[in-house]
Formats: structure tokens, sequence, C-alpha cells
């Protein structure tokens, strides 16, 4: 029985994969391969976005390696294309298990024609109308308040969909994240709010973030259960996030999980020396030990069904030629053009922007760009 | 008010160093906290990272944690703060990571920060700083690109600078942290490294208020602020190759801001194109285009240009067609030339 609460972060599987309590009978081998399996390509996806910022033929990326468990397991705990999600930016690996298709992940990355979102808003900044997966603000806890509204509309309407919303532990100090809970609360809104918690807001840390000693306890100020869980362990997330959304979606109100995890990489490619300003390599380490796919090759090993070395390697392989595939399809549709500026301000174009708009062809057609 | 030598950004100086603007920020800061134990300095990441552009690196390790520190992530946590601590007595430098962030913290600035003084008669102030990257150039879509100085000239109380190069940026930024009022100081991001000059070696301030001439010229007077600046600076060096006199005027300063030094060249020009990168919708380049007409109507010889952002929230493929260049300066000021 899952409770929330609990002093320690639940989990069900130790670092050395050996199991902790009973594990739920659905996590059978192969849907703990397939598991592995997304966590990996995940991974991997982060792997080659790195390589392609570096080749300069994207400027922004927030890696999420060492919280595929959370992202994961988060995606798999849901109704995927059902309930609404408001994510923040470091959720790319929620997106791709969530089935939000490759293409569309890289094409807005790389800001080409092919992007859903029209090349708008900077990399990683993706928006999925058939997964319900709301478009990304960089503005941190800015999603909270609409995603409680999300979730009162939903009760309003009478539908069993629920909202999943998600953030980091520096989210947490906002005054939005602090409102959009409250409203919640009080409104006692089918919503789902999923900490990240991965302990660092850049360079600050969980300890300079708050004086509270964990994140899910502030969830008693908001009238709601608070679910404390080992995010690098995917059948505890998904056990804890099950749990937490069904009794969400059973109309008992929202609530709050917080995942313990860790990103092993910097915060983005502007801070790409994290070890040498805020961290210690040892600390980085510790958390490496953790790793959730290691974690989970272990525990499969332990069951006696291994991944191979040659398995692994085939998934790799395949995530890479996958992403090489997509980045050039994506990149042989081209830039958008500059008449994608106007469109989407508004449901219709006013006089003023038809005049700059008007402007602006003239001048594209006398061939002089704004910074030539 | 018209003579430009008395103006210490045209003084030549007599030892000095080249530096670029952010190092101008860095050493304003650390200056003033050598000079006046009660500026401390705060906002996310300023610590032990050095600010995300590092215009604060070193400091925490030269001035100690408690005047050098990060916050929680809370944009109105950081400046309510400081206007709780500059009443109090201190005075704060508020660093908000990026001006697009300054929504969180919108209604202690306008709330709290800019009014206090006149809702309690004066017997309460919050002289402070609230510094922030603003601008575009960057490629970092519309929460990292765009300026928001508006909304914050449209609110009595505050003061509003924006420098865009090391002299100023020293300069003003130690003036605003020698004065009494809350001051929204934007550094315009794409001119950290680019733009570089030269900074006395001794303590000097630039007035808040005073615009600075960057060229003199008889046919029209281009004005602006901020990151357009160098752009300013290539069209009337095209403008010039063609025989055609700019007159290039940096505000420096928005609220207040020089209406003698705008209305005297502009007297003398006849002309006047303003350029800003914000969307055009209560620019406040309209102010000093209301200003033009009502009080130099007379002199005009044609009407007030206008450069501004599109009325679009800020496109991330599109930067470069977004910001106004030299080429869409020199349209605007062709068209005055011609009117
Ligand atoms: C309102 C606001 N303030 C500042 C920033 C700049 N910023 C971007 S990410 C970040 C840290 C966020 O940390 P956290 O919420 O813990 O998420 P994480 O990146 O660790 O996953 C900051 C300060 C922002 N995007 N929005």
């Amino acid at each position: 029985m899952i409770q929330p609460f609990t002093p320690e972060p639940i989990r069900f599987v130790a670092e050395d994969g050996t199991p902790v309590q009973p594990l739920p009978e659905r996590f059978t081998p192969d849907v703990l391969r397939e598991l592995h399996g997304l966590m990996l390509q995940a991974r991997e996806f982060d792997r080659k976005l790195i390589t392609l910022l570096r080749q300069g033929r994207t400027t922004f990326y927030a890696q999420s390696s060492g919280m595929e468990a959370t992202q994961v397991g988060l995606a798999r705990s849901i109704r995927v294309g059902h309930d609404w999600v408001w994510p923040y930016y470091r959720d790319h690996t929620l997106g791709l298990a969530m089935g939000v298709p490759m293409d569309e992940l890289i094409s807005q990355c790389l800001g080409t024609n092919s992007d859903t979102c029209r090349g708008r808003q900077m990399p990683h900044h993706f928006a999925a109308r058939r997964q319900n997966f709301v478009s990304i603000s960089s503005s941190i806890a800015s999603q909270v308040p609409p995603a409680a509204g999300n979730a009162m509309a939903q009760k309003y309407l009478g539908v069993d969909e629920i909202t999943v919303c998600t953030f980091g532990d520096g989210a947490t100090s906002e005054g939005d994240w602090h409102a959009g809970m409250n409203m919640a609360g009080a409104a006692q809104a089918p919503a789902l709010f999923v900490c990240e918690n991965n302990q660092w807001a850049i360079s600050t840390s969980i300890r300079e973030q708050t004086a509270s000693e964990t994140i899910h306890i502030k969830a008693r100020a908001y009238g709601m259960p608070g679910y404390y869980v080992d995010g690098n362990d995917i059948i505890a997330v998904m056990e804890v996030c099950a749990h937490a959304a069904g009794q969400v979606r059973a109309g008992h109100g929202p609530a709050l999980v917080e995942c313990l995890t860790y990103r092993v990489g910097s915060h983005s490619n502007a801070d790409a020396d994290a070890e040498k300003h805020y961290r210690t390599r040892e600390e980085v380490d510790a958390w490496l030990a953790r790793d959730p796919i290691t974690r989970l090759e272990k525990l499969l090993e332990h069951l006696g069904h291994p991944v191979s070395a040659e398995e692994r390697a085939a998934l790799i392989a395949r995530t890479h030629r996958e992403v090489d595939e997509q980045v050039l399809r994506a990149e042989a549709t081209g830039q958008p053009d500059w008449r994608i500026m106007f469109e989407d301000v508004y449901a219709d174009l006013p006089d003023h922007l038809r005049q700059q708009e008007a402007f602006l062809r003239a001048e594209q057609s006398a061939g002089q760009g704004g910074r030539a | 008010m018209t003579a430009t030598q008395d103006r210490p950004e045209m003084t030549p100086m007599t030892s000095g160093r080249t530096i670029n603007l952010i190092q101008a920020v860095t050493e304003a800061i650390a200056e003033e906290m050598e000079r006046d134990s009660r500026v401390v300095l705060f906002g996310e990441d300023v610590g032990a990272r050095g600010g995300v552009f590092m215009a604060t690196a070193g400091l925490q390790e030269r001035f100690g944690k408690h005047r050098v520190f990060d916050t929680p992530l809370s944009e109105a946590s950081i400046v309510g703060a400081a206007v709780g601590m500059a009443v109090r007595g201190l005075r704060p430098i508020a660093e908000i990571q990026f001006a697009d962030y300054m929504g969180p913290g919108f209604d202690q600035i306008i709330s709290q920060a800019a009014k206090i003084r006149y809702r309690s008669g004066g017997q309460f102030t919050a002289p402070m700083v609230i510094r922030t990257p603003s601008g575009g150039g960057v490629k970092g879509g519309h929460h990292h690109s765009q300026s928001p100085e508006s909304y914050y000239t449209h609110t009595p109380g505050l003061k509003v600078v924006m420098p865009s190069t090391p002299y100023d940026a020293k300069g003003l930024l130690k003036a605003a942290l020698r004065g009494e009022d809350p001051v929204i100081y934007f550094e315009p991001k794409r001119l950290y490294r680019a733009a570089k000059g030269q900074v006395p070696d001794h303590d000097y301030t630039v007035k808040l208020g005073e615009a600075a001439i960057r060229r003199e010229g008889s046919d029209l007077s281009l004005i602006g602020y901020g990151g357009v600046m160098p752009d300013l600076e290539k069209a009337a060096d095209a403008l010039g190759a063609e025989g055609v006199s700019v007159e290039v005027i940096d505000l420096r300063s928005l609220v207040p801001w020089d209406r003698d030094r705008v209305l005297t060249s502009v007297q003398k020009t006849g002309r006047a194109v303003l350029v800003s990168e914000a969307p055009r919708i209560s620019n406040f380049m309209g102010e000093v285009a209301y200003v033009i007409q009502e009080q130099a109507f007379d002199f005009l010889t044609a009407p007030v240009g206008q450069v501004a952002g599109f009325d679009t929230p800020y496109p991330y493929v599109q930067d470069k067609v977004y910001l106004p260049g030299a080429n869409r300066i020199v349209a605007a000021c062709v068209q005055a030339l011609n009117y």
C-alpha cells in the first residue's frame, strides 16, 4: 500500500539491483525490458542532441540524463492523449515516452519548417497536441496555475481526465507554484503535481532553495497528499505515480509527488562547467552510482533476464541512426519563412500587423535584411 | 545645455583602460561594495556561479556570502526582499537573471519599490537597483530576448536606464547605487562582450537623465539606446558616406530622459529618427516622438521616424529579421531626408 508523507523515499529496488520489497506482478521481464529500452533511448537522444549542439546545428539543450526513471515512469502512469500534461523545459524524455514522435522533438530543436511550433520558441520547448502535451514556457513555474485551471475545467466538464504538471525543485520557490498548488487544493481539482527534484536549480542547491526538509511535505499546507519517491527507481516511480493518479482520478483532489533524482550533466549548454563552479565530482559520482538505467539492468540480471551487450549496443545504434535520419529529414525542410512571425499572434491578423508584414515583405524583396 | 565638452564622456581621459560592458558592470559593483558597506548583491546564481553571464564572477569570494548570495528561485522574493532591505537602510542590488523573468517580480516592482516613497509621504524610501540583462540578438527566443523597458518607464516612481558603452555602464550603475530611488538597470546582453571602450582609472559617475551625443551632425538626429546603438553608428557611417551629416544620440536613461538635449538636436537638424528594438505599440520612443512634435513642431521638416521591433512575440528563428539593423535604420533616415 502506497502511503503519503513517508520519511524516506519509497523504493522497490536497491542501488545494486536487488528488490527491497516484492515487485508488483505487472512488472514482467518484458515490461521491464521495454522500460529499459525507453530509458536508454532517451539517454542516447540526449547524447546525440549534445553533439548537434556542439556542431552548432541547434543552440540550446537541457539534458535529462540521470532523470529517465522519473520521466519515463511518469509517462507510463497516466493515460496518454487522454490526460493533460503541463510540462517544463527538461521534459523531452517525458515527451518521448508519451509517444511524441522523435521527428517532432528534433524539428522543434532545430527550428525547421517541420517544427509544429513553427520555429518561434527556443530549442527544447515542445508542444504536442495529440498527446495533450501543452506548450512549454521557459518562465519557471508559470505553468502551475494554468495546470490548476486545466484541472478545474476537467472537474467542471465532468470528464475522467486528470492534469499532470511537472517542475523542478527550484520552481517550488516561485509564487506561481504556491498560487497554483493552493488553487488546485482549494478547488479539489484533479491535478497531479510532480516535482522532478534533481537537487539543483542551475547552481543553487536544494539546501539553499528552501529550509523545508523535503518538497513533498509542502503538500500538507495545500491540503493534498504528498508522496516521496526514489526517482531513480522506475518501478517505484510508476507505483507511486499510478497510485496518486488513481486517487486524483477518483475525485479525491490533487496530489503532489516528489521524485528524488539527479541531473548528472550540466543545467544546459550555457552551464557546461557545473563541476568547476558549484558542485563536486564526488557528488556527481555518488549519483552516477544510483543511475536508473544501470539499476534496472542490474535488476534484470538479478531476475535472470539480463540485457545482453549486443542488445544494448543494437538499441543504442538504432537510436543514433534514428536521430541522424530525423535530423537530416528535418533540416531538409528548411527554415521557416519570415512570414511565420506574424501568424498566430492573434487568431486574425490585425491591421497593424498586416502593415508590419507588408513593410517586411517590401524590405525582404528589396534584399535588405533587418540586421545586414 | 548644448555644449558637448562639458560631458564627462567627451573629456579626454588622462589614464584609463579598455574593458567590455560586462566588466564595467562587475567593476562598478565591486567598487561600490568596497566604498559602501550597505551595498549587498543577490539573485539567482550570482554567487559561486558568478551569474549566468558571469557579471558577478569573483564577487562572492571577495566580499563574502553575507554580502553576495544566491536566493531561492523567486523574482517576487528577490525584488520584494530588496525593497525591505532598502527600507531598512541597505543598498541592495537585485539581479534578475533575464529581463524576461521580471514578470514574477512585477507586482513587487510596481506596487512596492515604485510606490513606497509616494504613498508614505516620503517617510519610507527604497533606494535599490534591479539589474537585468535584456534585449535580443542572442538566439534566445521570446523568453530570453525581450525588451520590457516600457512596462517600467510607464510606472511612476521608477528610474530606468540602459547603457550601451562600458563607460556608461559603470558610471550609471554607480550613480544609480548612490541615488535615493529604485532604478531598473537594463543591460543589453548582446553588447556584454561586444561593446568595448575606455573607462578612467579614477572614480566617476554618469548622472541619470543625461543623454550622450555620440557624434554631432546637422541633417538628422538619430536617437536610440541600449543594444541598437552600434547599428545607429553603422547607419550614420553609411549615410555619412553619402554626404549626410547625422547626429547620433544615446539616451542612456529613459526615466528621466534628456528632453533638452534631444530637443536642441532636433531643432538643429529638423529631422528625427527614433530607434529601439522593443515592440512598437506603447514603445517608450512613442513618448519621445510625442514630445518632439509638441515642443519642436515648427522645426520639423519631416515626420518623426520610428524604427522598432514588430508587434509580435520575439521569434526564435527570425531573430535577425526581427531586430532593426543598420539597413532598416538607414531606410527610415532616407525616408525622413526625402520627405
Ligand atoms: C521565472 C524564471 N526565473 C529564472 C529563470 C532562469 N532559469 C532557467 S532554469 C533555472 C533553474 C531551474 O531549476 P529547477 O526548477 O530546479 O529545474 P531544473 O532545471 O533543475 O530541472 C533558472 C533559474 C527562468 N527560466 N524563469
